[in-house]
């Protein structure tokens, strides 16, 4: 198998850690993602498999070769970069054919393997045009398909959609699916877009301050993120800060920490059950609320809360509402499924109930020093 | 064909009455300062020489001794000069200009600082000054005799290689400049990618860096190969008489006594059309080889 390993990689530029020991193993063919902020070390991560960069420690396998120490012209790999970086002095059809006439392939085979890679990326009638000439969409193309003729192990792709409008991307990100489906080959693909990577990705690994803050498929990640930095930068989430005061079988009940006045008891079923007064963080996410003027009639099951509506931001497919509840601020959202609902009358200021199915909430074994999401949804909260 | 309203007539054909008042200046002056001269220079070839003037009398004398061995000897000579001085500038030229456009940019602005400050000195103090340092009494001649690898003064001054050495030095900052002005806006990544397709640095450098720096290249060649090809002070200071430059001879037939401007006018003329000649084969070579810029 020709599975990519990342054993103990780490990166250091002068006194700055890049990239922090990172240990990974991707499986031939698979379609994985980096997934994290401008900064966190994943295109730093992906230039040291490219061979842009050299580890400061650590070692990068292609099966059972070590490619760390080789420079970027020997490695079973290739890259699509973020500005495509086409030769502008060469058409596409020397463009495409550019790693194959560097190897000195003969001239008929490179004829057909360039006819093969423009039929695969939809291209033929390009072929004697200059790159400046096509738009940003097809030059995407050109580059896969000038990285795929090498026919490498593994293809690295950084961020290569970020310069293409929203219809364009949605339709080129089918396409990526489509060609990797096609060529089989590993595809490592590197984006600060979370729904891109969602979408895309057969695994996913989301990065923060050089390392992974979880690995995972990506309804695992959104769904039972494992750090407080997976549960916020994936998606909108509460994170609320709570002790532990009760615990059965599958069943825990915390209470809110900051909030002194409004005790909030939040119940949970959990496959891994935390500690009696131990602290977490509970992450709910926001479409998992239900926001109504009455309670729930089955109260079973479901954890109640009660809150003023603080601000309320109509997003198109869904509404947001920002509720107070004691302390804390609630971010929900309420999906547009019909137009008529009783609920589309909600007004600033109204008292309301919030309710969640228990299974909804998730522990997450950390606390949110930094408060970066509290903060983050306070901001959201327009002033009167 | 594609159609026009009439507002849009209107509008182009202002459009073109108010381009044609903006290039009116350029216009003035490339008739004033090339068109009649050049007019005056031909006109003059067609003339008899005096003794100290020009006499109005119809002749094509100048233009048949124009073409005798010895102008076309010393128009050779120019010619192989002048590209010798600009193949070996861009050979020295490239790698600087290489090295300063991937220093710090302070350090470039420090580089190109160094570059331009001769030029605050004037040009023929600096053509002096290689004159002193090659004559045999000069300051290599001593060294090289003081530290016993010769025993005799060697001939260094009064020789072609002298006058290219000396024109490489002149021009060298006209090729450097436009080169660096390519490289610095040079974009890098398209090097990453020619490796990561599997060319080493060696290949990319030729394949990418290369093509995609000829624009300067041609821009420096230019800018030294025709001011090489007229030059007269510097073959005439540091040159021998035996190989003179034709720019040498235009100036010797204008200043010396029996004068013979129409002759000098009809050399002039010729460096024109070599010039033009050159220029323009050149242009469509470089066209040719660069025709991505579509």
């Amino acid at each position: 198998m020709e599975d990519l390993r990342l054993v103990n990689v780490t990166k250091k530029f002068d006194n700055f850690i890049a990239v922090d020991s990172i240990n990974l193993e991707i499986k031939q063919g698979e379609f994985f993602s980096f997934l994290g902020p401008s900064g966190c070390g994943k295109t730093t991560l992906l230039r040291m498999i490219a061979g842009f960069e050299t580890p400061t420690e650590g070692k990068i396998f292609i099966g059972d070769t070590d490619i760390s120490k080789l420079p970027p012209y020997k490695r079973p790999v290739n890259t699509i970069f973020q500005n495509y970086s086409l030769f502008p002095h060469m058409d596409i059809y020397n463009n495409i054919a550019f790693g194959l006439k560097v190897k000195k392939v003969h001239k008929s085979e490179i004829e057909d393997r360039v006819q093969q890679m423009l039929k695969l990326v939809k291209m033929g009638d390009h072929v004697n045009k200059f790159p400046q000439q096509l738009s940003g969409g097809q030059r995407q193309r050109i580059a896969i398909a000038r990285a795929l003729i090498n026919e490498p192990k593994v293809l690295l792709l950084d961020e290569p959609l970020a310069a293409l409008d929203l219809k364009l991307r949605q339709h080129m990100l089918i396409e990526l699916m489509n060609i990797h489906d096609a060529v089989g080959i590993t595809f490592l693909y590197v984006t600060h877009d979370q729904s891109e990577a969602l979408n895309i990705a057969d695994r996913l690994a989301i990065m923060n301050k050089g390392s992974f803050a979880q690995v995972g498929l990506p309804d695992d990640v959104y769904e039972r993120p494992e750090t407080i930095f997976a549960a916020y930068f994936v998606g909108d989430t509460n994170l609320i800060e709570g002790r532990v005061i009760k615990v059965e079988e599958d069943y825990a009940t915390i209470i809110s920490q900051t909030d002194s006045e409004h005790e909030i008891e939040i119940d949970t079923t959990y496959h891994r059950q935390p500690n009696l007064d131990d602290v977490v963080t509970l992450s709910l996410r926001p479409e998992k609320i239900a926001i109504s003027r009455k309670p729930p009639k089955k109260k079973d099951d479901f954890n109640i809360v009660e809150g003023v509506i603080e601000d309320i931001l109509y997003g198109g497919t869904h509404t947001q509402y920002i509720v107070r509840v004691g302390s804390h601020f609630f971010r929900v959202f309420q999906q547009h499924k019909k137009v008529y609902i009783d609920e589309l009358s909600l007004d600033w200021e109204e008292p309301v109930y919030l309710y969640w199915h228990d299974t909804d909430t998730h522990i997450i074994f950390e606390t949110d020093k930094n408060r970066v999401n509290s903060e983050n949804i306070m901001k959201t909260v327009r002033r009167k | 064909m594609e159609r026009f309203t009439d507002n849009e007539v209107a509008k182009i054909e202002k459009e073109n009455r108010s381009s044609w008042f903006l290039t009116t200046p350029f216009l003035i002056w490339i008739t004033f300062f090339f068109l009649i001269p050049y007019l005056i220079v031909i006109f003059y070839s067609v003339l008899t020489p005096g003794v100290y003037d020009i006499k109005f009398v119809f002749s094509l004398e100048s233009w048949s001794s124009a073409f005798s061995a010895t102008y076309l000897d010393s128009i050779t000579h120019s010619l192989v000069m002048s590209l010798l001085t600009t193949i070996i500038t861009i050979l020295i030229g490239f790698p600087v200009a290489y090295v300063i456009a991937n220093a710090s940019k302070k350090r470039q602005n420090l580089y190109l600082i160094l570059i331009i400050i001769p030029f605050w000195t004037n040009f023929i103090i600096r053509i002096f000054s290689w004159k002193i340092f090659l004559s045999s009494q000069g300051l290599l001649n001593n060294l090289l005799i003081y530290f016993g690898l010769i025993d005799e003064p060697l001939t260094l001054l009064r020789t072609n290689g002298a006058v290219l050495l000396v024109m490489v030095y002149v021009y060298l900052p006209y090729m450097i400049l436009p080169i660096y002005s390519v490289l610095e806006k040079f974009n890098y990544s398209l090097l990453e990618a020619s490796m990561d397709l599997g060319a080493n640095e060696i290949k990319s450098f030729f394949k990418v860096t290369l093509p995609l720096s000829l624009e300067g290249i041609f821009a420096g060649s230019i800018l030294v190969f025709i001011p090489a090809l007229g030059t007269y002070i510097i073959p005439q200071l540091v040159g021998h008489q035996s190989s003179a430059f034709v720019g040498q001879l235009i100036t010797f037939k204008v200043k010396s006594i029996p004068r013979n401007w129409p002759l000098a006018s009809a050399l002039s003329f010729i460096l024109l059309i070599l010039v033009a000649v050159l220029l323009l084969t050149g242009y469509n070579y470089y066209k040719n080889i660069s025709r991505s810029k579509s």
